[in-house]
């Protein structure tokens, strides 16, 4: 299963549709039913119009034309209503399923990693660009399924139009093939110019959204500089930009759709031209009833081939949208978007499902850290060579273990590739002498946790923020708040813990959110903690405070609890309470041993 | 009342544009031209084929009839180059207008809202939009006069049929028109959870690398499967509604065709006419679908559109909770500061905002973040502000940036009440380093002169040089043009941290804010950076705000906040001398720590 292997949207618009067969099955029946139903008035009226001109061959009468056609009308809306329940249930099904595997599988990569475009051109994407394929992508999927029911629906119709239409005349109903195969022929040659033409144009989408993002998440910059119009004349060329790349795109899907509707219409003017010689000729064989038979399924017949061209396009569009998602995930393969996953969304009519239960960390803390090593750590980041090399860790049970060195020489790199948040390149870790194979899922909690350099707040409340989803009682995370300093902050909140915070919220201060995340690691007990830099939002005070406390529990071992550390940190305090500290620069260790033996008195 | 308002945004928008709006409009009435003549051709067609007319003149029936297609095919892709050109020239006038609006508002706003939610906002509602601006007054107008056409020419044929099938397009456009308000809030509300669910999951794509590293993927997912079945209820009532349109359409056009063969029939028994024009009359019942049935689309489209009006007008409507600047100019030397009995507060600005989400995150009234400040800061002297996190030392910069506005006192940045200071002259005069360095998707360029063209690359260069920058600079393969990567992921913090401190060289301050400029900085770094930053400081006023005692050595003043008090003021050097000062304490515990 590699990345190179495409695998047709067909298919994977099939596994899609799978997703739900029983559902898929009710709605395409309706939408066969929806769309094949107007076929009866045409019957009707051709009894009509033979009835007036005296050639019925039933012998209805004009009124009870006139009723059959109403009555046809009522069934027809009430199979509309059902049509679009179904559809409406299962459209949301479908955008849901694929944005949500979507989803987990950007959770199951290395969580560092950036989400990038192609890996040749490696272009990263912000969080709002990303936004664009959960909303757009995942929005032309469930529109393609959702025109699959209706393309069969509207094919079947014409296919039953076209079989009555060729006992009426045998002739002129050839000639309503002919434009479609001439059609077919003509998107098979767009086909890569449509393609282009939309990748380019949601490029320029995604760029404006993306600035749209980076302009309200720098706003303090922004206003503190007085750049608001700089920025504006910057995010107004790639509004430009885009204009011209969506004009492009859409002239072209016009020219095309207009390029099968003239062969439908020179076609039509064929089948008059035809029609003309049959009703003239020999007058018997071709009544006005058949005439305007021929003229009314002809519309339906003819709307099915311009429909089979857009939904051709279209499809050449769900195409590129799958293809944008998959380079999302690099090394899976595309059918990871439609595997079959638990949404616990409503069925129709049914109830609405329980959700599963948040995961909890596994075992009572897991294997009881005794060492850890690493051997040969490398990480370049991609077409750069900037990254860490061939870096040799140890840490024991309960040791203090301190990273330091100048801005670059990839300190965070390190602990990134150590927990799996960057996928190794080179060297091995060792988890209590076990080599550890897939160190993202093996570095959670209860073994260890883990705080970024700026943690990342959602827009939940404090304690769901804190708690993630796990179980803990208030005790504990009145404790783990305790320890990280935090709990005169709780206090402080307008609604303690249940403040909602993040960007809908209280916004935290550098300090608090550091603090916060430090009571996040601290409530899951677990075996390691690794800090990138706690001390650069906090003051002196605080910041000795909280270690003071953390060592506290690490004597004691209060429930068992003797966490090892490992931080980032340039505080000479910290490095002097330090068991061990590694000096990095550009990348390799530059020097390692205890405080004085790197900082040797005086200096 | 509310056509009034799509009036005026189209007036707005669509001024600029009056060339390519002209065309558009004879690119789609002479569409319409042609749809009403088409039927006669086919009705000579009929009569002269029953009545066994010449071969010849069918077969120039046939061909008119060919011809008269591909124009109408030209047309449509020229109405359609038309209209996209307007919609997007017009969507995106709105978008920049939209985003300078926003930019305008004070923080306050913008702590109540995610980057996500903008987007959404900015280009969502906007892009919902384009349809309306391309076509909608246009093919309204088109169809109308379409629909008029068809009806004259059946009152042509005969009065009783014009007369029947007027009172029935008249009847069924207005019970289309009704139901169209009937489902606005509807779809109103699917938009906003669409919002909130896209705000979400651009939070958690921001958050991977916490959410993985701390086991909590279980419960990111947890958080979606709950938006998501929350969400699709409301899907459903929101095209429930549009169903009911449909269904009423499709009943009401059966209707249509049942008139023109009732009203056909009657005619033909009293042999007022011939078949070919009872079928004309039914043809052209059948035309009147078009019309119809554009109209309704259009208004379709008009009730997402106009969800999006909505939104747009009450975004627009919000107003900056700051009072309007003056006009006043700052000096261009070192400006002093003064604070008078400064109370402020954030939360009361976010009480006045009435959006009852944000009932959530109002605090309590006693919560000041500042209490009280009053100092002053001579011109060209430097302060060095310490206290905890969240003493309010952040707070005090924001006030001197206009970012808010204080509740309570006055300040006065070199003798001028800064509100009556122009807010171009205050962002101008004021330089500002923050501890979250905010990075664009953009060129190393655009990011050190905020996409200010205007600046030459020497200065720039040189900026890097004193910055010491300029090795890091070489090792770009393109130099100033480099694209720097979204999240900044290809710079560490501390690069990052020098890059902001390169824009504030760029300007010329007349007072320095450095916001734990250097907290990121390793030692090695943050002494690359003393020199220039002493530099900076030269003949400039500067608040250093700090937690690390070293970064404050050079100032004159000291002061030190506690929950939003001053609890210490005086000069450094006598705090310093001074054993029972807070400052000699603190010296005494971090300085130790602060000097390797």
């Amino acid at each position: 299963m590699t990345d190179t292997q495409k695998i047709s949207s067909w298919l994977l618009l099939w596994k899609a549709i799978k997703y739900q067969p029983r559902l898929y099955f009710t709605d395409s029946i309706l939408w066969i039913l929806i769309s094949s139903l107007p076929a009866v008035p045409g019957l009707i009226i051709r009894e009509f119009f033979n009835a007036i001109s005296g050639a019925s061959k039933l012998g209805f009468s004009l009124q009870m034309s006139i009723a059959l056609l109403l009555a046809v009308t009522v069934g027809q809306i009430t199979v509309i209503f059902m049509g679009r329940l179904t559809k409406t249930q299962h459209r949301f099904t479908i955008s849901t399923l694929v944005r949500h595997n979507l989803l987990a599988n950007i959770f199951q990569r290395p969580g560092g990693l950036p989400l990038v475009i192609g890996s040749e051109t490696g272009r990263t994407l912000s969080p709002g660009e990303a936004v664009g394929y959960f909303r757009e992508d995942a929005k032309q999927i469930e529109d393609n399924v959702a025109l699959i029911s209706e393309v069969i629906g509207e094919g079947l119709f014409s296919v039953v139009a076209i079989a009555i239409l060729f006992t009426v005349n045998a002739q002129i109903t050839l000639f309503v093939f002919f434009p479609l195969l001439v059609m077919v022929a003509i998107v098979h040659q767009a086909e890569t110019q449509i393609k282009r033409y939309r990748r380019a144009s949601r490029q320029t989408t995604e760029r404006v959204t993306g600035i749209i993002g980076e302009m309200f998440s720098a706003v303090q910059a922004i206003k503190v500089t007085g750049s608001q119009t700089n920025i504006l004349n910057y995010f107004q060329q790639a509004n430009e930009k885009r204009r011209h790349l969506m004009l492009r795109d859409r002239l072209f899907t016009a020219i095309l759709y207009s390029v099968y509707r003239n062969l439908v219409s020179v076609g039509t003017g064929l089948i008059l031209l035809l029609a003309s010689q049959s009703m003239q000729a020999n007058a018997g064989t071709l009544t006005v009833g058949d005439f305007a038979l021929f003229i009314y399924y002809l519309t339906f017949v003819t709307d099915f081939l311009g429909f089979v061209g857009t939904f051709m396009a279209f499809y050449k569009q769900t195409d590129v949208s799958f293809e944008r998602m998959q380079t999302l995930l690099p090394g899976q393969s595309a059918a990871a978007l439609v595997d079959r996953k638990p949404l616990y969304l409503k069925e129709l009519g049914g109830r609405q499902p329980q959700l599963p239960p948040v995961e909890q960390p596994k075992g009572d803390r897991g294997e009881p850290l005794q060492e850890l090593t690493a051997s040969n750590l490398t990480y370049y980041y991609p077409g750069s060579n900037c990254g860490i090399a061939q870096i040799n860790l140890k840490l024991v049970r309960g040791s203090f273990t301190a990273i330091t060195g100048p801005v670059g020489s990839g300190k965070t790199t390190l602990l990134r590739v150590l927990l799996g948040l960057l996928p190794l390149q080179a060297g091995e870790i060792y988890w209590n002498g076990r080599l550890v194979t897939d160190p993202g899922n093996f570095f959670v909690p209860p073994r260890s946790a883990y705080t970024p350099q700026m943690p990342q707040f959602f827009s939940y409340s404090l304690r769901d923020n804190i708690l993630l989803g796990l179980e803990a009682s208030e005790t504990e995370v009145r404790q783990a708040i305790a320890t990280a300093v935090f709990e005169r902050d709780v206090a402080a909140m307008p609604k303690g813990l249940e403040t909602l915070v993040g960007s809908k919220g209280v916004r935290l201060s550098g300090g608090q959110l550091q603090r916060a995340a430090a009571a996040r690691m601290f409530v899951r007990q677990p075996e390691l903690l690794v800090f990138d830099d706690l001390s650069s939002a906090l003051d002196v005070e605080t910041e000795k405070l909280l270690w003071e406390r953390l060592f506290a529990h690490k004597s004691t071992g209060i429930n068992n609890w003797q966490p090892t550390c490992l931080v980032v940190s340039h505080r000479p305090a910290i490095l002097r309470r330090a068991d061990w500290i590694i000096c990095l620069k550009e990348g390799t260790v530059e020097a390692e041993g205890l405080f004085k033996d790197i900082y040797p008195e005086g200096s | 009342m509310p056509l009034k308002q799509y009036w005026n945004l189209l007036v707005d928008y669509l001024k600029p544009q009056r060339d390519n709006v002209i065309w558009l409009a004879i690119a789609l009435l002479s569409s319409i031209g042609l749809q009403i003549l088409n039927p006669q051709i086919l009705r000579y067609f009929i009569d002269t084929a029953v009545a066994g007319g010449s071969q010849q003149s069918l077969f120039v029936a046939a061909l008119l009839f060919t011809i008269l297609a591909l124009l109408s095919q030209v047309l449509s892709v020229a109405a359609t180059y038309f209209g996209e050109t307007i919609a997007w020239r017009a969507t995106n006038a709105l978008r920049v207008d939209l985003a300078a609006h926003c930019l305008n508002l004070d923080l306050s706003f913008h702590k109540s809202r995610t980057p996500g939610e903008l987007i959404e906002r900015i280009d969502g509602d906007v892009t919902a939009l384009a349809q309306f601006f391309s076509q909608m007054a246009v093919y309204v107008l088109g169809n109308l006069l379409l629909l008029i056409g068809i009806l004259i020419a059946l009152f042509w044929e005969d009065w009783r049929a014009g007369f029947g099938l007027t009172l029935y397009s008249i009847t069924s456009l207005l019970i289309l028109v009704r139901l169209r308000l009937y489902s606005i809030p509807y779809w109103a509300a699917y938009r906003q959870v669409g919002a909130e669910f896209f705000g979400f999951l651009g939070e958690q794509l921001s958050g991977t690398e916490d959410i993985r590293a701390n086991g909590a993927v279980s419960y990111a997912m947890h958080r979606f499967y709950k938006i998501v079945q929350r969400w699709l209820p409301i899907f459903h009532k929101a095209r429930l509604t549009a169903t009911v349109l449909w269904g009423s359409s499709v009943g009401l056009f059966a209707l249509g065709n049942a008139i023109a063969l009732a009203v056909g029939a009657y005619l033909w028994s009293q042999g007022a006419l011939s078949i070919g024009t009872v079928y004309l009359i039914f043809y052209y019942t059948n035309l009147l679908r078009q019309p119809i049935e554009q109209i309704r689309t259009q208004l379709e489209e008009l009730q997402q559109a106009e969800a999006s009006i909505y939104r747009i007008r009450e975004l627009f409507q919000i107003q900056s909770k700051l009072t309007i600047s003056g006009n006043q100019l700052l000096s261009a030397n070192a400006l002093s500061v003064d604070f008078q009995q400064v109370w402020f507060s954030y939360e009361s600005p976010v009480k006045q905002i009435r959006e009852v989400r944000e009932k959530d995150c109002i605090q309590t009234p006693e919560e000041w973040a500042l209490r009280d400040i009053s100092f002053y800061l001579p011109p060209g002297q430097v302060l060095g502000l310490l206290g905890r996190t969240g003493s309010g030392k952040t707070t005090l910069s924001r006030l001197l940036l206009r970012l808010y506005e204080p509740q309570k006192g006055s300040i006065y940045l070199g003798g001028v009440p800064i509100q009556e200071a122009r807010l171009t002259e205050v962002t101008q005069r004021l330089g500002l380093v923050t501890q979250d360095v905010q990075l664009f998707q953009a060129t190393i360029r655009d990011n050190l002169t905020f996409f200010n063209r205007n600046l030459q690359d020497e200065k720039l260069l040189q900026v890097l040089e004193e910055l010491g920058l300029s090795g890091w600079l070489k090792s770009l393969p393109q130099g100033l043009d480099t694209q720097l990567e979204a999240d900044s992921k290809g710079l560490s913090a501390g690069e990052a941290q020098l890059l902001a401190m390169s824009r504030i060289f760029l300007k010329n301050p007349s007072l320095v804010i450095l916001d734990e400029a250097s907290s990121r900085l390793d030692p090695i770094t943050e002494k690359r950076t003393e020199r220039a930053i002493d530099k900076l400081l030269k003949k400039r006023t500067g608040i250093i705000i700090a937690h690390r005692l070293q970064t404050i050595q050079r100032a004159d003043k000291i002061a030190i906040l506690e929950d939003g008090k001053i609890i210490e003021w005086g000069d450094r050097q006598q705090l310093a001398s001074n054993p029972y000062s807070r400052f000699a304490q603190l010296l005494k515990t971090g300085l130790t720590e602060a000097l390797a």
